[in-house]
C-alpha cells in the first residue's frame, strides 16, 4: 500500500529569475494545483521549505505570506530549513501528516533564490552557504561546500582509485540531460576536455564539477492512498527515509560512505517492500560530480568503489542500465537549495507519469530520489511509484 | 555525570599547542571535537583526553574560491588521523597528500577567535 499520492505537480525553470520570491513560488504552486485539478480552498495544509531566504533576502517569516499569495491563507503551515535538504523534508513530513489522517490535500513545495540577483556576490554567497557546515569546527578552517565534497571524493579516489576523467563524465551525462529538460538551468552539452580545462574551486572539483547557484521554486499536492484514486494520474509516494549522520566531519566514522544516505535509502526500499535493483532510474543530490558518485553508491545502484567507473561506462546513462539524473541533477538542472527537493519528486512523477519528453525513462515504473543537506549530515531518500 | 569538554576549552587547547578530544567509557570510541554525549552510543561517561600533535592526513582539498571575509586563495584544508580520533584544520606547506605525516604547528583563528589547529609536514 502506498504512504501518500502526489496528483500535482509542477515547477519554474531553474535559473536567474528577478521575481520575488512569492511570484516565483507562486508559479509552480498553481501549476501544481492546475495540474491535480485542485482549487486552492481545497487544500488544507502547506509543508513549505526555504533554507536561507533570512540570511539572501533578509524575508524570514515565509509561509503564511506565500500561503496568501497563492489562495490558501489560513490552513496550517510548516516552514522546513534543513540545508540543501529542505523540501524533501517538508515532504516527508506531509506524507506523514496525510498517512496518518491529518490532512487530506496537502501543498508541499520550496523556493530559494542564490544567483546575484539576491545582490550578493559569489563570496557572500559561499560564505551563507558554509553556515550549513560546523560554526567552531569547520567554518573558522575556510572550509567550503566545494571544499566538503572534495574532502569526501579525495577520500574515495584514495580508495578506489576514482579519477578526474570519471568526475567529468558525470558532469558530461548531467549536461547531456540537462540539454533535454526544459527547466534545466543549463541547456547546453560540454565534453570531458572542457570539464578538464575548467578553473579549480576546490580539488579535485573544477568549475564543471560544480553546481550552479540557482533561483527557482517547485510544488506537489500530495494527497491520501484513499483519496488519489479520484484524481487523474496518481503517483505513488512507497516510503521516505530520513536519517543524519555525525557533525563535523572529522568525526564521522567513514565519511566518503554518506552513512545517513545509506540509512535512508534502505528505510524507504523497506517501507515500499522493494530494493535498489528495481528502480528504474533515480534523481540523487549531485552538488557536486563527486557527490553523485558517492550517492550512486549509497542508494545501491551500483557497487562501492564503482560509482566513477558506472559513469564512465556509461552505466547510469539515461540509457544505459541504472539512469541517474535524466532531469540533469543539480549540475545541469540548477540547485535553487529551497527548491530542490521537490523539484526531484516532480521529475519522478513526470517520468512515472510517462511526461518527461525527451529525457523520458522509457517504461520507468519506480524510482527513488536522494536529496542531502550539510556537510553529508541528512538525507531524505524517496521512493514513488506509477500507479497500476 | 563526569566532565564536560567544552568548545571554549578545546579553543584555547589549540591554541596552546594542544589537541583535546574525548574518549567514551562506554562505547571506547574517540572523537576529535567535544560533545555533551557519545554520538555513537549517546553516553555521557566521556573523558576529556589529550590527542596526538602528529598524525596523518586523511583526506585534503585546496580551496581556490574562499567565502567573504578569506582574502587569501589556495589555502589546504584537511581532516587529519590523530591518534584514534580526527580533527579538521588547515595544512601550511603546499601539496600534502592523503597518507603523509603532519604535525602540529600553530593555528588559524576566524574574527571570533574560534581557532583551527594548524598542521605542516613532518
Ligand atoms: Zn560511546
Amino acid at each position: 500500500m502506498a504512504r501518500a499520492a502526489v496528483v500535482g505537480a509542477d515547477m519554474t525553470e531553474f535559473g536567474v529569475h528577478d521575481r520575488s520570491l512569492q511570484e516565483l513560488f507562486g508559479e509552480a504552486a498553481l501549476g501544481a494545483f492546475a495540474d491535480a485539478g485542485v482549487e486552492p480552498s481545497a487544500v488544507d495544509a502547506f509543508y513549505f521549505g526555504n533554507a536561507m531566504g533570512g540570511q539572501t533576502e533578509n524575508d524570514t517569516h515565509l509561509g503564511p505570506k506565500l500561503a496568501s499569495h497563492v489562495g490558501i491563507a489560513g490552513v496550517p503551515v510548516q516552514r522546513f530549513e534543513d540545508a540543501c535538504a529542505t523540501s524533501a523534508n517538508a515532504f516527508k513530513n506531509a506524507v506523514e501528516a496525510v498517512e496518518a489522517g491529518i490532512h487530506d490535500v496537502v501543498l508541499v513545495g520550496g523556493v530559494e533564490r542564490c544567483t546575484p540577483e539576491t545582490g550578493k556576490d559569489t563570496a557572500e554567497m559561499t560564505r551563507i552557504f558554509a553556515s550549513a557546515s560546523h560554526r567552531q569546527y569547520e567554518q573558522p578552517t575556510g572550509l567550503t561546500f566545494p571544499g566538503v565534497f572534495a574532502l569526501f571524493t579525495k577520500r574515495h579516489m584514495h580508495e578506489y582509485g576514482t579519477t578526474e576523467e570519471q568526475l567529468a563524465e558525470v558532469a558530461v551525462k548531467n549536461h547531456g540531460n540537462g540539454a533535454l529538460n526544459p527547466n534545466a538551468h543549463f541547456g547546453k552539452e560540454t565534453t570531458v576536455e572542457e570539464a578538464l580545462e575548467g578553473p579549480v574551486v576546490a580539488d579535485p572539483f573544477r568549475l564543471m564539477d560544480c553546481c550552479p547557484f540557482s533561483d527557482g521554486a517547485s510544488a506537489v499536492v500530495v494527497v491520501s492512498d484513499d483519496a488519489a484514486d479520484s484524481y487523474d494520474e496518481p503517483v505513488d509516494v512507497g516510503g521516505v527515509g530520513h536519517a543524519t549522520d555525525v557533525v563535523p566531519i572529522c568525526d564521522k566514522e567513514t565519511p566518503h560512505v554518506t552513512q545517513a544516505a545509506r540509512d535512508a535509502a534502505s528505510q524507504a526500499y523497506d517501507q515500499a517492500g522493494t530494493s535498489a535493483d528495481e528502480m528504474d532510474f533515480a534523481e540523487v543530490h549531485d552538488c557536486f560530480t563527486g557527490a553523485e558518485i558517492l550517492a550512486s553508491e549509497a542508494i545501491g545502484f551500483v557497487e562501492d568503489g564503482q560509482g566513477g567507473a558506472a559513469a564512465e561506462e556509461g552505466v547510469t546513462a539515461r540509457d544505459g542500465e541504472r539512469p541517474i539524473n535524466p532531469s540533469g541533477g543539480l549540475k545541469a538542472k540548477g540547485h535553487p537549495i529551497g527548491a530542490t527537493g521537490t523539484g526531484q519528486i516532480v521529475e519522478l512523477a513526470e517520468h512515472l507519469r510517462g511526461d518527461a519528453g525527451e529525457r523520458q525513462i522509457e517504461g520507468a515504473e519506480r524510482a527513488v530520489a536522494h536529496n542531502l543537506g550539510g556537510d553529508a549530515a541528512t538525507t531524505v531518500v524517496t521512493v514513488m511509484e506509477a500507479r497500476e | 555525570m563526569s566532565e564536560t569538554l567544552t568548545h571554549g576549552e578545546w579553543n584555547r587547547a589549540v591554541q596552546e599547542g594542544e589537541l583535546l578530544g574525548q574518549h567514551c567509557e562506554e562505547c571506547d570510541h574517540t572523537q576529535g571535537t567535544p560533545k555533551a554525549a557519545c554520538p555513537y552510543c549517546g553516553s555521557t561517561d566521556l573523558e576529556t583526553v589529550e590527542l596526538p600533535t602528529e598524525g596523518e592526513v586523511y583526506t585534503e582539498t585546496t580551496i581556490n574560491v574562499p567565502p567573504e571575509g578569506i582574502d587569501e586563495r589556495g589555502y589546504q584544508v584537511a581532516v587529519v588521523q590523530v591518534g584514534d580520533a580526527r580533527v579538521m584544520g588547515r595544512l601550511v606547506d603546499q601539496e600534502i597528500d592523503i597518507g603523509d605525516r603532519v604535525v602540529l604547528s600553530g593555528f588559524d583563528e576566524d574574527d571570533q577567535g574560534n581557532a583551527t589547529p594548524r598542521f605542516e609536514a613532518q
